[in-house]
């Protein structure tokens, strides 16, 4: 008697187990999914992160649910997805500064190359090099060549660790140019510092209708690729200058995730990313869309990580 | 163009929305916490749906109820429900402890609305050139402005100025915790990644003022606290309600109508938020009335110069943001990802290709006062009862709504660590009888004084001269100067009588 109750209980959770395992390998998504985003609700990255996750739910066909994790410019969440479970159920939406920038210079609890496979880039604004419209430099050469006779500029970005100082840092190294940097709380406060005439030059994205309104003049933008509302403006690299920040807003997993569950996640949001209706929500943004397939973005914020690392070892000799 | 505006509001969805959004920013203001930066975010996804000018409203509707929300738990639990209102408590707390919650609930309510009209006016005459005036204040004239700002807090803000200078220097201290503004290296965060961000704003102000309450009361032994005494004459209160009327608020209008344009104008320039211009024109009425002694003790006047004040911020802080694309604060930055939403993208092109909507929204934010007092008398009768619960039952919510809106900010548990810690902090310096506004504007002014300082010091290479050729500073340092004399004259003055009498 006692030992067919103990084959029965044996039976019984055999085949729970082969429920349960059954369950977790065939059915993913069995249920919903957290899209981490690295900064309060109601931002850029918020709004379009979510309309995101809403476009992907019926291609996936289970809840794509926001989580905002704010705090230390995006590198909290960024730590705590690290550590998240490979289980394709975790996924981050991040951006430059956390992913290359700050890891360059500071110990942050994370290897973004070890610990992260970039699944997809959906966005990133263009940073570009702005002065003021009554400013006498009417393009990168000009003002460069001004401060090499000892005349010292001063450029606001939008933090102390922003990827755009980076770039200014080693174009000034490059160039023997004189440029101080003035960091800001963010990129509004360094455009409103151009504005006012406070400092020479700003790098901030969103820059387009006050340039088209004429308040500002653009003279370069630090991406790899010039901006489509300014196709005649060239990049720092167009200009001659081997140096780039490529702004990037790209959906990681953390490593480990199964190939086949990587693979269901990459088609649900490459297409969300690339449908029309994604499309429209942007342009009202203001942000445009650039689709880049994860190993491209893989190959670009290794490059990016390892050219800031360089730059940061530099700096402290 | 005005009246094309006022036809776009006659919609049924433009009432309803005024009213859900007022009475949620209530709600949600009066919660310590919760404020309207959090509550506007839930909303977005709810406004896609909505035509623009419903949408907007509704957000700024919860914007302006949460402001003044807030004053409701600073006046009847001396809780304030958000940063801005903890000048309000000052005076109506005290109001409500003798029994007159009833009239501080109804002065703060009028004054609240003043200032917002105050502003709304002001931004619908003077959006553009104010715009371009805030743009004039860079590095060199923020750090005079926040000079100003300290200055009057440790002259004006009442009590012993030696007390008030200390404090102000600790909470300056509190604020270098974190990431070094201009260099970003971290300062005294001891390894923890947690502390980097520093330590927020809301946690130390539910922990100095919420907690550091729940802790005294909790230490205070048996007695029934000061809240039970106030019952009777709260509810006689309350049932003549005609008690504030319009005349009293005619003898505060000098007061009003100073109090309404330092928080436009501090609204207008970016980073510094509306609980430093509450504090800043508290001590300007207290020092201008001729009663200044009796502030702190259940002054109506000291209830109504921070709640038009905090109030006209919302006003000014839109004045950048429509006009130019730049948020001056949190709030503004999530409304100006709303706007954009509908298609309305702030910046120089607003005006020129939106103009009805954007004098719908101006005019509706003055019209949104009508609900703003109707759903605020109302909720007014049931929220003076809240006064009649037995402190034992009381403390342990605030306490729980405490935790939670303090990890809510971040999500994070070191959040509800530093609430904890500025309650024990709070409750200690309380006990030794010391001022907490002035650690709060140290804290709030500390950290963007040092970066404008800095910034300054880097654009100018290290000269000084950025100082003194702004007639922007060499003006703020003047009034700065007047202030100090004045104080000085005013103290000497009352030492003479005293020795008179």
């Amino acid at each position: 008697m006692s030992s067919l109750r103990h084959h029965l209980l044996w039976i019984l959770a055999a085949l729970l187990l082969a429920v349960s395992t059954s369950a977790w390998s065939d059915d993913y998504p069995a249920r919903p999914i957290t899209l981490v985003v690295p900064y309060g609700a109601g931002g850029t990255t918020d709004i379009s992160a979510r309309q995101l996750a809403k476009l992907a739910e019926p291609l996936l066909g289970q809840p794509v649910v926001v989580e905002n994790r704010p705090g230390g410019g995006g590198v909290n969440a960024m730590r705590a997805v690290s550590r998240a479970d490979a289980d394709g159920y975790t996924l981050i939406a991040t951006t430059s500064s956390p992913t290359f920038v700050t890891p360059a210079l500071r110990r942050v609890g994370y290897d973004p190359l070890q610990d992260f496979l970039p699944l997809l880039n959906y966005s990133g604004p263009y940073h570009g090099v702005l002065v003021s419209a009554d400013s006498p430099y009417h393009s990168l050469d000009a003002l460069l060549a001004a401060t090499q006779d000892g005349k010292r500029l001063s450029y606001a970005t939008a933090g102390a660790l922003s990827g755009a100082r980076l770039a200014f840092t080693q174009l000034a190294r490059e160039t023997g140019a004189q440029l101080q940097h003035v960091p800001f709380n963010g990129a509004s406060g360094a455009t409103a510092a151009l504005l006012g005439q406070h400092v020479d030059i700003a790098l901030v994205p969103a820059y387009r209708d006050l340039v088209k309104d004429g308040q500002l003049r653009l003279l370069a933008v630090l991406d790899d690729q010039p901006d489509p509302d300014f196709p005649e403006v060239p990049t720092l690299e167009q200009a001659g200058y081997d140096i780039q920040f490529p702004s990037i807003v790209a959906l990681m997993l953390p490593r480990g995730v199964a190939a086949e569950r990587v693979e269901t996640l990459r088609q649900a949001f490459t297409e969300a990313a690339a449908s029309p209706a994604f499309a429209k929500v942007m342009t009202k943004l203001n942000q445009p869309v650039r689709v880049l397939p994860g190993p491209a973005l893989a190959a670009v914020i290794e490059k990016n990580l390892h050219a800031y690392q360089r730059l940061a070892e530099a700096l402290k000799r | 163009m005005l009246l094309d505006a006022f036809h776009a509001l006659l919609d049924v969805w433009v009432l309803i929305a005024a009213l859900c959004g007022v009475a949620i920013g209530i709600v949600i203001g009066a919660i310590p916490g919760l404020g309207p930066t959090l509550a506007i975010a839930l909303l977005i996804p709810v406004t896609f749906t909505l035509s623009p000018i419903p949408a907007i409203i509704l957000l700024l509707g919860v914007y302006q109820g949460a402001i003044f929300g807030g004053s409701i738990s600073a006046i009847l639990l001396n809780v304030p429900g958000t940063p801005s209102s903890a000048a309000t408590a000052l005076d109506g707390h005290a109001m409500a402890r003798q029994g007159r919650a009833g009239e501080a609930l109804r002065i703060a309510l009028y004054a609240s609305v003043f200032g917002n009209v105050f502003s709304c006016l002001v931004l619908i005459l003077l959006a553009q050139p104010l715009a371009s005036l805030a743009l004039d204040f860079g590095p060199a004239q923020m750090t005079a402005l926040m000079t100003f700002a300290l200055a009057i807090i440790v002259l004006f803000g009442g009590g012993s100025m030696l007390d008030a200078a200390l404090m102000t220097l600790v909470g300056v201290a509190a604020g270098i915790v974190g990431l070094d503004p201009i260099e970003g290296l971290p300062r005294f965060t001891f390894g923890s990644f947690a502390a980097e961000d520093g330590l927020a704003l809301i946690p130390v102000l539910i922990g100095l003022f919420a907690m550091s309450e729940v802790l005294l009361q909790a230490f205070a032994g048996r007695q029934q606290g000061p809240a039970e005494r106030g019952i009777d004459a709260v509810s006689s209160q309350t049932s003549s309600p005609r008690a504030v009327g319009w005349l009293s608020l005619w003898k505060m209008r000098v007061t009003l109508l100073i109090s309404s344009a330092i928080g436009t104008f501090v609204g207008i320039l970016p980073g510094i938020g509306s609980t430093v211009p509450a504090f800043v024109s508290y001590g300007l009425a207290r020092s201008r009335s001729r009663h200044g002694a009796r502030f702190g003790h259940g002054e109506p006047e000291g209830v109504a110069a921070p709640e038009a004040a905090n109030n006209a911020v919302t006003g000014g802080a839109l004045v950048p943001m429509l006009a130019l694309g730049i948020p001056g604060d949190a709030v503004t930055a999530v409304i100006l990802g709303a706007f954009m939403l509908q298609g309305l993208t702030p910046g120089p092109f607003l005006f020129q290709q939106h103009g009805v909507e954007v004098y719908a929204i101006f005019e509706a934010l003055i019209l949104l006062s009508i609900p703003c007092i109707l759903l605020g008398l109302a909720m007014f009768r049931g929220a003076v009862h809240v006064i009649r619960i037995q402190p034992r039952h009381l403390f342990p919510i605030i306490a729980m709504l405490a935790i939670f809106g303090a990890f809510s900010v971040n999500n994070s548990l070191f959040d509800v660590a530093v609430m904890l810690g500025a309650g024990v902090v709070g409750c200690v310096l309380r006990r030794a009888g010391f001022p907490l506004p002035p650690l709060l504007i140290g804290l709030i002014l500390g950290p963007p004084l040092e970066q404008s300082l800095r910034q300054a010091l880097l654009t100018s290479s290290g000269s000084t001269a950025i100082f003194v050729h702004s007639p922007i500073v060499m003006g703020l340092a003047a009034v700065t100067l007047l202030c100090v004399l004045g104080a000085a004259y005013q103290r000497y003055r009352a030492a003479r009588r005293e020795r008179a009498a």
